[in-house]
């Protein structure tokens, strides 16, 4: 049977809608899968809990909406990588019709997804849950503007995974590769959905970075010095400065690469534009990216390690020292992805030499991490496997990146899938293993119940020996010449056993997310209350309520060390309390935040498909949703309660 | 202020302080643009194209607006409501201005048949000098919304905080305008 054969016409906006027979499946499986959710939503009366969370700013419900959202993109592009690993299972397979454009659709969709609508939101989310909960702040700098962050990463997502359900998915991968992305060679709205989706969840995140900056700068409790600080939040400190500066430059890649599609520019194709400009512009923001994803997990872990061994973190100036290094170089390093592309032994020796010297902090945080269990008490819980399991899986992946930072050996290297088991070593390592670490650990924070042991090390297991099942066979693959983004490899090519390892590795993960589903399910269903201390913690999240309620913080903690809430249990005393703490920012319960990112949805449509009129009318509703936000912000309604109780 | 007020303002500064710090990197990397695609090889040329008279006359508009909002600004710390009011409405007047100049510059261009697509100098040209237009445009927009709250009496602290966060952006976007006067406009003239 021949699958693209098969296809349905749908017209919209203006064109017609082939779609093959895989995309009528899920039209009719999402059907299905929201009808199921309506209803199971009407049985059990949770329309008000949906309301509550819709209009919410509490920093613990919008951090919650970042990790549901942000889980449900990370399941859909889990689905695209099991997909790949079908098709690469066999030489000369044809699964479904996963092959030629199609193929490039799924690794496209498969890498935006994960990074900037599963890894990145997921990350800001635990993020939104645990930092204000660990400087002791009441809610982050600006609640407003923290929902207007989640939805409008929300609006991107959504309109990004539709690309697939309206057959029009990008297939120029998640860099977006000039001249290829330009109007000249993808025209039609494939590709904008692209540059419109990661530009909106974009605008989010870097409102998301703003207000962590001034909520970590201005909100800390009494005491609570910089240097007091857990290592989650500086770490999320770090990260939100990275943002800042490279989101705003992808947003302005972006904005170029929107002119050359919509408006008649060329600056990166035709005979006067530059390719390459679009590579250094978008390499600029790339390679910071890596560490934007790296960084909190590193925080993260070290909490994490420190409460589980019951020692205070192994030197931490250095590994503060060593966060921030990390994100200074992280800037100096871009040109190392495109070391084939011609700029000169001199540019290249540079950017081998700054690459490498990223090795020296990142081993100082490894050796500390490993100082700090030495002579621990270790608990193996959960999340402190999760921990364990990062430090020689990530390590692995370093030592790759120094291979690849070798200029004269990338030119072999480059682009084979020796490059793909190098990122996922260090992304998946970092990123995906912290980001269930967290889950673990602060679910209690989230829910107040505490997620099955039993389950949580399957989960572990399975996803960890499926982890390098998957990728330890594509060193040797990409080694032998194997190139990514290729559907398919000739059978006498000796990759056949490689390559169905692989297959295998991703199948066991793609289990163990089955029995974390049902973790969640089984947990959230018995709801045991587990108190508010489950891990006898050392930071401040655990002197709070599980779940932590609206008003946290009151008395106000006085704080005079680091790990202060240790300190007071194994004192056999109460946290100080601070006479005087400063205004807590105002929480409000608003629908506007998320208003404005349906209105910048409909903006996004209208440029996808050049219907100028949708946009317009998107973009008077923004305005106006401005102009409404303006008369009735929450400054002035506390005016008026105050004028009221006078 | 009670103190309230002023740890949510200072906050609010904080955070305005940061987007602006956003903005600049935005107008950074266009300014990059800008230089690396300027001159262009081939037609149309910006030594042919810009006009000292337009530049002038514009930037005469938009910096003497900064300082009627700088007087503005002072007059509202006294409390003294009339000048404070006229300065604004200056301000805004000049803005409109320098507008109005805008849009004739743009429109004499695509008149002469000099649009994004013409070459990519152009193209540079427009992404910037648009971009900044645009910026303006919204600080017009904002400055009546400012009128509005002033007639509506607010509470004085929150209109306070609601013209400072305001001057800030308008300053800014002044020293964007002089930024392209020196990078884009000067070489070329």
């Amino acid at each position: 049977m021949n699958w693209s054969e098969i296809t349905v016409h749908i017209p919209f906006f203006g064109e017609s809608i082939f779609l093959t027979i895989d995309v009528f499946i899920a039209w009719i499986l999402l059907i299905v899968l929201v009808i199921g959710a309506i209803v199971y939503a009407f049985r059990k009366r949770k329309f008000p809990v949906i309301r509550d969370y819709l209009y919410t700013t509490n920093h613990r419900k919008v951090g919650t909406l970042y990790m549901i959202f942000g889980f449900i993109f990370f399941l859909r592009a889990g689905l695209d990588a099991l997909f790949i690993r079908l098709q690469l299972a066999l030489p000369n397979n044809n699964f479904m019709d996963f092959q030629l454009e199609k193929y490039n659709e799924t690794f496209t969709s498969h890498g935006t997804m994960m990074i900037f609508f599963a890894a990145m939101p997921m990350l800001i989310g635990l993020m939104n849950i645990a930092v204000p909960l660990q400087i002791g702040a009441k809610d982050l700098a600006f609640p407003f503007l923290n929902a207007v962050s989640l939805w409008l990463f929300v609006a991107g997502g959504v309109m990004f995974g539709s690309a697939y359900f309206l057959n029009s998915s990008p297939a120029i991968g998640w860099t977006g590769y000039a001249p290829y992305s330009t109007a000249v060679y993808t025209p039609g709205a494939a590709t904008n959905f692209y540059v419109f989706g990661v530009q909106i969840s974009g605008l989010g995140t870097i409102f998301a970075a703003l207000n962590m900056i001034v909520t970590i700068v201005r909100h800390r409790a009494p005491g609570m010095k910089l240097i007091r600080m857990p290592l989650f939040p500086w770490a999320s400190l770090v990260t939100s400065f990275l943002i800042v500066i490279a989101f705003t430059v992808l947003a302005i890649a972006l904005y170029l690469l929107m002119f050359d599609r919509l408006f008649g520019t060329s600056f990166f194709g035709g005979e006067e534009g530059d390719p390459v400009y679009w590579q250094h512009l978008f390499w600029f923001f790339g390679h910071p990216e890596v560490y934007v994803l790296a960084l909190p997990a590193f925080g993260l872990f070290s909490d994490i390690i420190s409460s589980f061994s019951k020692k205070p973190i192994f030197g931490y100036p250095a590994m503060v020292i060593s966060l921030a290094l990390i994100g200074f170089l992280g800037f100096m390093v871009w040109a190392h992805h495109m070391f084939t592309v011609g700029l000169g032994p001199m540019v290249n020796t540079f950017f081998a030499v700054t690459t490498m010297t990223i090795a020296i902090p990142t081993g100082i945080k490894v050796f500390n991490w490993i100082f700090t269990m030495h002579g621990g008490s270790l608990k193996t819980t959960t999340p402190m496997l999760f921990a364990i399991g990062f430090i020689p899986s990530f390590v692995m992946g370093g030592v790759t990146g120094v291979m690849l930072a070798v200029s004269a050996a990338d030119f072999q290297l480059h682009d084979t899938h020796f490059v793909v088991a190098h990122f996922h070593y260090v992304i998946l390592a970092s990123t995906i293993l912290g980001i269930f670490a967290g889950l673990y650990y602060w679910y209690p924070k989230i829910t107040g119940y505490q997620l099955n042991e039993t389950l949580g090390k399957w989960h572990f297991w399975l996803f960890l020996i499926g982890y390098h099942m998957t990728f330890l066979p594509m060193h040797l693959t990409g080694m032998q010449g194997l190139p990514r983004r290729v559907y398919t490899y000739g059978s006498d090519e000796g990759m056949t056993a490689l390559n169905f390892t692989s297959t295998i590795g991703a199948s066991l993960m793609g289990v163990s997310i089955v029995i974390l589903v049902w973790n969640i399910w089984q947990t959230n269903r018995q709801g045991i209350l587990v108190g508010d201390d489950p891990w006898d913690g050392r930071t401040l999240e655990w002197s709070v309520a599980s779940p932590s309620p609206e008003d946290t913080f009151t008395p106000m903690p006085f704080i005079e060390c680091t790990d202060p809430f240790w300190d007071a249990k194994t004192k056999g005393q109460k946290l100080k309390t601070a006479p005087n703490p400063r205004p807590a920012p105002i929480d409000e319960h608003t629908v506007l935040p998320f208003l404005m990112a349906l209105a910048v949805l409909v903006i996004g449509f209208g440029l996808i498909y050049q219907s100028y009129l949708t946009a317009g009318i998107g973009g008077v509703a923004i305005f106006a949703l401005f102009i409404i936000r303006s008369f009735r912000d929450e400054h002035t309604s506390f005016h008026k309660e105050g004028a009221r109780h006078e | 202020m009670n103190n309230t007020d002023a740890a949510l303002f200072k906050d609010k500064k904080m955070g305005f302080l940061i987007y602006l710090g956003i903005e600049a990197i935005m107008f950074m990397v266009l300014f990059m643009t800008y230089t690396i695609f300027t001159p262009p090889t081939k037609d149309p040329f910006p030594a042919d194209i810009f006009e000292i008279k337009t530049v002038v006359l514009a930037s005469v508009f938009l910096l003497s607006s900064s300082v009627t909002l700088f007087l503005s600004d002072k007059y509202l710390k006294k409390e003294r409501k009339t000048p404070f009011i006229i300065w604004l409405v200056l301000t805004f007047l000049l803005a409109a201005a320098f507008l109005g100049v805008e849009i004739n510059e743009f429109a004499s261009y695509v008149q002469q048949g000099y649009t994004t697509s013409s070459n990519v100098f152009m193209g540079a040209f427009y992404v910037l000098v648009g971009l900044h237009a645009a910026h303006v445009v919204f600080g017009i927009g904002w400055m009546i919304i400012l009128f509005i709250h002033h007639i509506r009496k607010i509470p004085a602290p929150l209109f306070l905080s609601k013209q400072t966060i305001f001057s800030y952006y308008w300053h800014f976007v002044d020293l964007i305008w002089v930024l392209i006067i020196i990078i884009v406009y000067v070489p070329y003239l």
